[in-house]
């Protein structure tokens, strides 16, 4: 028996933890390929026109893993990880959406119910239950791997804590060795001596970390010398010590953690311009990106808006990128140097 | 002696090549067709100017942009070789400090640059519907029998004013042919075409950006006062003309070859002005060794491979060593 777990959305920021989860119930996993052009095409086919593309690609990650014959797929329904907020609507309703595109597919979803006070999933038990039940799977059984996979996901999240992007961090925790992270720290710190320029990177996992989708951005940028700060490196305590500052803050968790992060990448004198890369169509982020903005020249911090949908064009982005890394290059010389008039 | 340094713009249609000194004046300036053939037209730029300065000139430092930038800054030896937006908005941003919207046209490609705090924050860019740039200007002028540089002037001269429907060149065409047959004045029609040029700009390259002021107008339809007075109709606001509005991507590139030898205080890589007796042979060839087929772009000079792009990966550009000329 094979369940497919689609490489799109919260498979960015999960994935250490539902591998490890499976792994150790001794049930397959298979993941979806990284983004492709059938991928999109299939997802942009069958959604509708006006939503968001992470949405779009996700479907096309289902679609895949269907003809690549998984007995399952994994869609968990995320309602809420923290008191008081909730994911935006397009998460909550993923499996309706799903569900409503391909009626064959209701039956072969596994679909928890996701929904704790902390963005560790392991904290509540209740979501897993519907694994007992389909898969005759043991209490205890259940617990024991809900402690491993939360242990690896913790390692996970304090190499992004570190530092390392995402794909990075998945990669160091999932793989045994013996360094430890300080060790790793220390490389890191090291490739980046030279970095002239550190960019805040704001945007979702799904659309940073997916190269198709966001035209690859990070690695552009870090090809060109750039050192990269996104939001999962930065602590859950200083996030809320910045939103405790302000007067609202959103209602959905993720914009809420960007937001807290741009407002950190504001006061970080490490961080030398900040771009906000969204998706076309995404409703939270319309605010989010209003309010970044706004403070942008409050802080007289540089910031640019790349906002992505299906047709954004590679050439475009990657002169928009160059030139932004550039001005940000001479900015900062002029301010340190001062000689060049 | 004189501390100079020199920008170089490849277009496909035009090569601009100017030489600055350390505080940003222009000494010298070029206009060369390319005719597709960059690298000798650069040849016949690099003569020119030794010809120009006395024998013991040396140039500190050298910058290309344009789409020969590559190619070009391969064969001379460039300290930078940046994109067009780069290198235009750095120029204009030094004569006009706190611009914010850059419009910019030429004759083969147009292009809007948003400016924020001295930084680019965004920008469009049109190469490929001629009704935004200087060659519809150029076509039309033709037909009416009206030679192109007093064009401008004869706008201003319109009396009244005749809205020619101008989404696309063809329409725009016949939809002349029908304004002067309605009796409007050539004046008149031409002042309706400069707004129409202007208002495809605006609506193709403008969509959902904010242009806020102060407007700089550069590129070389800059010098059709004709089209300076649609935009300043069009937005209601008035426009900038810097001096060496037709020149800017050449000027940018020198000033921004100028700091990386200001900040690092390198040797500059120019070839100096007798690299023109060199030989270079470009190539392109597909690699087919994974999915994405790259074209990649090979410079030789005396058999002898001194450059490669255009792979993704890396491992062409990453295969040539480095070589002293
Ligand atoms: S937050 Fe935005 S990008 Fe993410 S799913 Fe919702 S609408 Fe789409
Ligand atoms: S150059 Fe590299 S990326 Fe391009 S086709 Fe060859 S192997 Fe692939």
């Amino acid at each position: 028996m094979k369940i497919g777990i689609p490489r799109a959305l919260l498979y960015h920021y999960y994935y250490p933890f539902w591998k490890t989860y499976f792994d150790s119930l001794g049930i397959e996993t298979v993941v979806s390929s990284p983004t492709n052009k059938w991928i999109m095409d299939k997802g942009i086919k069958y959604s509708v026109p006006e939503i968001c593309v992470p949405i779009k690609v996700y479907l096309g990650h289902v679609l895949e893993l269907i003809d690549r014959g998984v007995d399952y797929i994994f869609v968990p329904r995320f309602v809420s990880i923290q008191k008081g907020q909730f994911f935006c609507p397009k998460f909550m309703g993923l499996p309706d959406i799903i569900r409503h595109t391909f009626p064959e597919m209701e039956p072969v979803m596994l679909s928890p119910y996701v929904e704790s006070t902390t963005d560790d999933l392991a904290t509540s038990l209740k979501q897993y239950q519907i694994f007992e039940d389909k898969f005759g799977i043991t209490r205890s059984d259940n617990r024991k791997a809900l402690k491993k996979a939360e242990t690896v996901w913790k390692l996970f999240r304090e190499y992004s804590l570190n530092g390392y992007d995402i794909p990075e961090a998945t990669q160091k925790a999932m793989s045994e060795g013996c360094q430890t992270i300080g060790d790793y720290k220390r490389s890191l710190d090291d490739k980046y001596e030279y970095a002239e320029v550190t960019i805040g990177v704001l945007g979702y996992v799904y659309n940073i970390y997916d190269s198709v989708i966001s035209l690859d951005i990070v690695n552009r940028l870090k090809e060109m010398g750039v050192r990269i700060k996104t939001f999962e490196m930065i602590d859950d305590e200083t996030l809320k010590k910045q939103l405790a500052n302000m007067p609202k803050t959103l209602f959905w968790t993720f914009s809420d953690k960007l937001f807290a992060a741009g407002n950190h990448f504001y006061h970080d004198p490490d961080v030398d311009g900040i771009i906000h890369v969204t998706a076309f169509g995404c409703g939270p982020d319309s605010m989010l990106g209003k309010l970044l903005e706004l403070d942008s020249t409050k802080f007289e911090k540089p910031f640019m808006t790349v906002r992505i949908d299906e047709h954004s064009g590679e050439n475009h982005l990657q002169t928009r990128a160059e030139a932004f890394v550039d001005m940000l290059k001479r900015r900062k010389r002029k301010l340190k140097k001062g000689a060049l008039a | 002696m004189q501390e100079l340094f020199m920008g170089v713009d490849v277009g496909s249609v035009s090569t601009n090549i100017v030489v600055i000194d350390k505080d940003i004046n222009v000494v010298s300036s070029q206009y060369i067709r390319t005719n597709g053939q960059p690298l000798e037209t650069v040849k016949k730029g690099l003569k020119q100017l030794k010809s120009e300065f006395p024998d013991d000139t040396r140039i500190h430092g050298v910058g290309t942009t344009g789409s020969g930038r590559q190619l070009v800054g391969v064969m001379i030896g460039a300290d930078v070789i940046k994109n067009e937006i780069t290198a235009h908005a750095t120029a204009t941003i030094q004569f006009v400090p706190d611009v914010r919207t850059i419009f910019e046209i030429g004759g083969q490609d147009s292009k809007i640059i948003v400016v924020e705090d001295q930084m680019v924050v965004d920008f469009a860019m049109n190469t490929v519907c001629a009704a935004g740039t200087g060659s519809f200007l150029d076509h039309q002028a033709e037909r009416l029998g009206i030679p192109i540089d007093q064009f401008g002037g004869k706008a201003l001269s319109a009396d009244r004013d005749v809205r020619i429907a101008g989404r696309c060149t063809v329409f725009a065409e016949s939809d002349m042919i029908a304004k002067q047959q309605f009796g409007f004045s050539k004046a008149e029609i031409i002042k309706g075409l400069c707004e129409a040029l202007v208002r495809n700009y605006i609506n193709n390259l403008g969509r959902g950006k904010k242009l806020e002021p102060p407007y700089v107008f550069q590129g070389g339809v800059a010098a059709n006062e004709g089209i300076k007075a649609a935009f300043e109709k069009e937005i209601n606001h008035e426009v900038l003309i810097p001096e060496h509005f037709n020149i800017m991507g050449a000027v940018g590139a020198a000033i921004l070859a100028r700091d990386e030898i200001f900040v690092t205080g390198r040797k500059s890589k120019f070839r100096g002005l007798s690299a023109a007796d060199l030989e270079f042979t470009p190539r392109t060839f597909e690699c087919e060794d994974c999915p994405n087929h790259c074209e990649v772009i090979e410079v030789k000079v005396n058999d002898e491979v001194v450059a490669r792009w255009g792979d993704r990966c890396g491992k062409w550009t990453n295969s040539v060593q480095q070589l002293d000329l």
